[in-house]
């Protein structure tokens, strides 16, 4: 099996998509000539030419809104907000417009768009460019939302994401372009809704995004050192929920950490905490621990940064509260 | 307020430690985080970290082997008023409690958030008893908060609740007292009896390991034997019975079941427990709830002990169908592929050892049902019958009533429809 970047996984997804159906295109700002302003475009302008790959002004809800005029004439556009921070200036387009036309007409129409986008603390970015806003969207009845973590599920999640007949926001991480992983030769699509186990436990689970899945792996390496064994549980697709497999893990740990980079305040990880209790109530044996950023726009300062969002030790120690020590 | 430093758990599975020396003593200042005592573990000696910043009031266990979770010492104020340790008091504020609030927790380290689970439950107890000074209340385990409700995780009390344990006797290891899932597990494993006077010597005992089953079996039974029992015995006159059966085995058609007296019982004790439904019940401790199907349990000898599968709805079957559905869950008892669901809903039970030559016997309740009939084995007896001496098939029939749901004129009243059913089945129809 080919190794490739998380970076080269996304732009191979998008390619072969292109290459296989004339109704794929991609559009966002710099995206041309630039590649993106993360290199995930790289070259596509080559082979596809500025017809496939378009350059768009600094208008995001411009861009969203020209994606689901597109898709609902029949393409399947995937459009990129280049930091998720600007989101924001179009979600009158994807909560007004794109989750709800295809449910106004009665089915007649459909919008089948996929709104790239990624964020992430990591770089010091700034306060205005580096927010986890996955939450937001998942509160929305009519979107998808994606949040991969690894080159093989961003490949296979965001095939699934172009080809499904709903409109999917599809959230990527910054510091996860350059990790490397296996993928198969051929993509395998991952339906969305299926969430992946990525390490057997039995003791704990942690249920975590993005980011926070490989800081969750090499906490749960640590404490497998010292005796506790840990599930590390990826949703992959934040909606629709696998809830069934994540009451499953819980069942089998009676405890359950979650993860995620966004604040924890009414984050992601409250509605997975929401989902457990009710789910597994009988079987937590610990009250159900959030791991997240601290209440606070994130500094721009690199120490600072760091402070505020969480790391495998944050995880460590919410596994650790949850068997009842201390690290 | 005075933390109290209890013995920490530093591993999956570890019950106790052992102190072996305190590194400060009774009244040095303490710093959190600075090494309190050194513990030794089945597997390593270490040094633990104090918890709290402060005073160290007083050394409760100053060496020696250690439960977890119980107080080892006292940290606090110099000059604060330091109560005997009862060891297993009150909550503990501070030690390591998570805080339910993500955000603070993230942004303060767990051990100095405040722990709001005892304020509240101080306020609980403030606003129950007015007058009443909210101080050293006497609870035998530090998991029963000031509040009465013993603090235990959802998994902990649904294992109490299906091996019969009482909450309020453990003894929490978890955050705050809790108690969780695994205090549960080792009250349920802890022996109950002293040592023997005498140690036979090893070749002279055979040790049978408790099954899954035979656990169940012993904690159902003396729970059983709990409650105020009595018994009432009648004797019936079964010729009819035997008659019956006989006609009905005669006419058996390929591939039925053949009818065994004990179906007819089956079937005969529904008839009477729909006409008694104060029998045809379950004491719930608050209430108790009759039934108007009856679900007939029957004891069967499986070969890894006492299983009382159900026949549902027994007063609506037929015969026949009562013979089926026992010969199919009788055999599924015997292979060991019962079913939750075959065990479950019984409202009476019949016991049957006449197959043995016992003659009559006592049967042990089977809660929270109210009553179960101990069958004898039908015997040639001398009966008196107008006037003239006759000898015919007789069985002994033995009732066990639970007094609390059941007085004795119910009792009698069912034995005697009972009874009256066995000696003229056309009664039952």
């Amino acid at each position: 099996m080919p190794e490739i970047s998380y970076r080269e996984a996304v732009r191979d997804a998008l390619s072969r998509a292109m290459r296989e159906d004339d109704d794929v295109f991609v559009m966002g700002e710099d995206i041309a000539e630039m590649g993106g302003s993360m290199g995930v475009t790289q070259g596509m302008l080559d082979e596809f030419g500025p017809e496939r790959v378009r350059n768009t002004p600094i208008s995001e809800m411009a861009i969203v809104g020209a994606g689901i005029g597109a898709a609902m004439q029949g393409m399947r556009p995937v459009v990129e907000i280049m930091y998720e921070d600007f989101l924001t200036l179009s979600l009158e387009q994807i909560v007004n417009q794109a989750a709800k036309h295809r449910y106004m007409s009665g089915g007649q129409l459909k919008v089948p768009v996929t709104i790239r986008t990624q964020g992430g603390a990591g770089w010091s970015p700034g306060a205005q460019h580096a927010q986890q806003l996955e939450a937001w969207l998942v509160h929305i009845p009519g979107l998808k939302v994606v949040f991969a973590s690894t080159p093989e599920d961003v490949r296979g999640l965001l095939w699934s994401a172009i080809y499904d007949d709903n409109p999917v926001v599809f959230f990527e991480h910054r510091t996860l372009y350059g990790i490397k992983g296996e993928v198969p030769e051929e993509i395998e699509p991952i339906e969305l809704g299926k969430a992946r186990i990525h390490r057997q436990g039995e003791d704990v689970t942690v249920v975590a995004t993005g980011r926070l899945v490989h800081e969750a792996l090499a906490a749960a390496q640590e404490a497998e050192a010292q005796g506790v064994s840990v599930e590390v549980f990826d949703p992959r697709t934040l909606q629709p929920l696998d809830e069934r497999a994540l009451i499953d893990s819980v069942k089998k740990t009676n405890r359950c950490v979650v993860a995620h980079e966004a604040v924890v305040r009414g984050g992601y990880g409250a509605e997975i905490a929401a989902v457990v209790q009710h789910g597994a109530f009988d079987w937590l044996d610990a009250p159900v621990e959030r791991v997240g950023a601290k209440f606070v726009p994130l500094p721009f300062a690199p120490v600072m940064e760091e402070f505020v969002v969480p790391h495998a030790a944050d995880v460590l120690e919410a596994i650790y509260r949850t068997v009842g020590r201390t690290a | 307020m005075a933390t109290e430093v209890k013995l920490p758990r530093l591993g999956q599975g570890m019950e106790s430690g052992t102190i072996v020396k305190w590194l400060k003593a009774e009244g040095d200042p303490v710093e959190k985080g600075e090494p309190l005592y050194e513990l030794d573990t089945e597997k390593v000696t270490q040094e633990v970290e104090a918890e709290a910043s402060g005073v160290l009031l007083r050394i409760a266990v100053q060496e020696g082997e250690v439960e977890v979770g119980r107080t080892v010492a006292v940290i606090g104020e110099a000059g604060e008023e330091v109560a005997e340790p009862s060891d297993e008091a009150g909550p503990t504020p501070a030690a390591a409690a998570p805080s339910d609030d993500g955000a603070e927790q993230s942004a303060e380290k767990p051990a100095e958030a405040p722990a709001r689970e005892p304020e509240r439950e101080r306020g609980r107890e403030a606003s129950a008893s007015p007058g009443t000074p909210p101080r050293q209340v006497e609870e035998p385990a530090q998991s029963r908060a000031n509040g009465g409700r013993v603090k235990a995780s959802p998994l902990a009390r649904r294992i109490a609740r299906e091996r019969g344990i009482d909450l309020a006797s453990l003894s929490g290891t978890g955050p705050e007292g809790r108690v969780v899932a695994e205090d549960v597990e080792r009250a349920a494993v802890a022996p109950v009896t002293a040592a023997p006077a005498f140690a036979p010597a090893a070749d002279e005992v055979e040790v049978v390991a408790l099954t899954s089953t035979r656990k169940t079996i012993a904690r159902r039974l003396t729970e059983a034997w709990q409650a105020p029992v009595f018994q009432l015995s009648v004797s019936a006159d079964m010729s009819r019975v035997l008659a019956l059966r006989e006609q009905l085995v005669a006419r058996l058609r390929e591939g039925e079941a053949k009818p065994t007296v004990n179906d007819v019982l089956t079937k005969v004790c529904a008839a009477a427990l729909v006409r008694h439904r104060a029998v045809n019940a379950h004491y719930a401790g608050d209430a108790i709830h009759r039934f108007s199907a009856a679900h007939v349990g029957i004891a069967v000898a499986a070969p890894n002990g006492l299983v009382v599968p159900v026949i549902r709805n027994a007063e609506r079957r037929t015969l026949a169908d009562v013979a089926a559905a026992r010969a199919e869950v009788v055999a599924r008892a015997r292979d060991g592929k019962l079913q939750r669901e075959d065990l479950e809903g019984g409202t009476f039970t019949i016991s049957n050892l006449g197959m043995y030559g016992v003659e009559q016997f006592v049967a042990v309740l089977n809660p929270p049902q109210v009553a179960i009939l101990a069958v004898g084995s039908a015997e040639e007896r001398p009966l008196v019958q107008d006037d003239q001496l006759v000898v015919r098939p007789q069985v002994q029939l033995t009732a066990t009533f639970d007094h609390r749901a059941v007085d004795g004129a119910d009792g009698a009243e069912f034995l005697a429809t009972v009874k009256a059913f066995l000696e003229e089945p056309g009664l039952a129809l």
